[in-house]
């Protein structure tokens, strides 16, 4: 045993050059082979989705139990502010109602094809990011629901970010927060189109404004459709200013209390794939 | 003198702690705590884990184990792959060189020496992850979740202190 000392020492010292340089070399892997190991990164997410679903509940359960114990504080005021807003909302409902049958009369004019309903599963956040250089989420669910990578994440205040990878039983959900991502968007007032880049901060920034775009602190931002990714028209938060001149948005999703989230399946509305036959070019046109 | 079954099955289970230890603080990290502006700073335990017991256990705490662990988090939390990996096996790897540095010495020695090590850890992760995704990142978030894991240390060293003496000292 005395003579293999050395030797073991040698190894050792083996062991942590091939390993910091196995680590090393999964980085870059993981930058050129990314669908490898994406592949293998998906493999493990599932594996461990079951136990950190079981983990993950008693956490989910505090965070209910202080929000019932903060509810019943405020019973009263709640209940004042909803039944205003419910005031509020039987005239919008009213307006809805109007305006809906009115669609329908002028759709049946048109002869217009609906776009089919998108499909959504309801999923539960089983990991979030302990990094701090990550913003994404683990959801429990995955292929064997219908999850499919580049399906939009959305929770009841609007669109939380995207599917990045689906495994088995889990998938992954970059965060619009992320420095990674980026989303079309359109300022829903102006109409102004720019690109909502994720930089890791609470706030992702607004980029690519065009030079004469009019927009102000409070603009709704919403969902451009481009790119195909995202479906047109979801919400994703408001326009602040920042101090250096950039304008940043915050987000309608409060990211800390995620919860559950909504995939929805947009491919199936995707204006890329044809859907029925071509449009028929005018008459006119035709005859010309 | 043989050991019994029985006595080998103890040990065995007894030696898996550590490791298991780590694993279970890996899935920690990963899960959803719901406090506003948690998650970004949320104390790295697995570092302190590692720290602890490549002083105390290194023999119970191989490299390859510390890889690994290092590699499930990072795949778990959806970090670049590759960077704990590398910083866990460093750490593991410093701190077992300095182990008889801080064994019997008083605590506040050790959590001295956690510190240099967490201050060292960020930073190193700050530069690999601007490397890895070639941009300049904002360092405030791991400057303040280093912070919370030197404060945390304490607690969790505590923790590992009491599992320590249960399982090998009074055997």
């Amino acid at each position: 045993m005395r003579l293999a000392a050395p030797a073991k020492v040698l190894l050792q010292r083996f062991a942590f050059l091939f390993l910091i340089l196995a680590a090393f070399g999964i980085m870059l892997l993981s930058k050129s082979e990314t669908i490898v190991v994406e592949k293998v990164s998906t493999v493990v997410v599932d594996v461990f989705a079951p136990i950190m679903d079981v983990l993950s509940r008693p956490a989910a359960a505090a965070n209910d139990a202080v929000k019932t114990v903060r509810g019943l504080a405020d019973l009263r005021d709640e209940n004042i502010r909803l039944a205003r807003e419910n005031e509020r909302l039987l005239v919008w409902q009213e307006a809805a109602r109007r305006l809906a049958s009115q669609n329908q009369a002028l759709q049946s004019l048109l002869d217009f094809k609906p776009s089919p309903n998108s499909q959504s599963i309801a999923t539960r956040v089983i990991a979030d990011s302990g990094g701090a250089f990550v913003r994404s989420i683990v959801v429990n669910a995955g292929d064997r629901d219908g999850v499919r990578k580049g399906q939009a994440a959305v929770s009841g205040a609007g669109l939380a970010g995207r599917v990045t990878t689906a495994g088995y039983r889990s998938a992954r959900i970059l965060l619009i927060t992320d420095i990674n991502s980026r989303v079309p968007v359109l300022i829903e007032s102006s109409r102004d189109r720019a690109i909502l880049s994720g930089d890791n901060s609470g706030m992702p920034r607004l980029t690519f404004l065009p030079a004469n775009a009019s927009i102000k602190a409070g603009d709704r931002v919403i969902t451009s459709g481009h790119g195909g990714v995202f479906p047109p028209g979801l919400q994703i938060g408001q326009v602040v200013p920042s101090g250096d001149g950039v304008m940043r948005v915050k987000p309608n999703v409060s990211f800390d209390q995620l919860e559950f989230v909504r995939l929805v399946d947009f491919a199936a509305v995707s204006p890329i794939v044809p859907q029925g036959e071509p449009a028929v070019p005018p008459k006119n046109a035709a005859s010309r | 003198m043989t050991p019994t079954l029985s006595h080998r099955l103890d040990a065995v289970a007894r030696n898996v702690v550590p490791a298991a230890l780590g694993v279970f603080f890996v899935l920690i990290s990963s899960i959803p705590f719901y406090i506003p502006g948690f998650g970004p700073v949320a104390p790295n335990f697995v570092l302190m884990a590692v720290f602890f017991w490549a002083v105390h256990r290194i023999d119970l705490f191989t490299s390859v184990t510390v890889f690994f662990i290092g590699l499930l988090l990072d795949i778990l939390v959806g970090a670049p792959p590759g960077i704990n990996a590398a910083v866990l096996v460093l750490v593991r790897t410093i701190a077992a060189s300095q182990g008889k540095v801080f064994r019997g010495k008083s605590f506040l020695v050790l959590w001295w020496g956690f510190g240099l090590v967490a201050l060292a850890s960020g930073l190193i992760i700050w530069i690999l992850t601007a490397i890895y995704h070639l941009t300049l990142i904002n360092p405030l978030p791991i400057i303040f979740q280093m912070t919370m894991t030197v404060a945390a240390f304490p607690f969790l060293a505590w923790i590992f202190a009491r599992t320590h003496q249960k399982l090998f000292l009074h055997v």
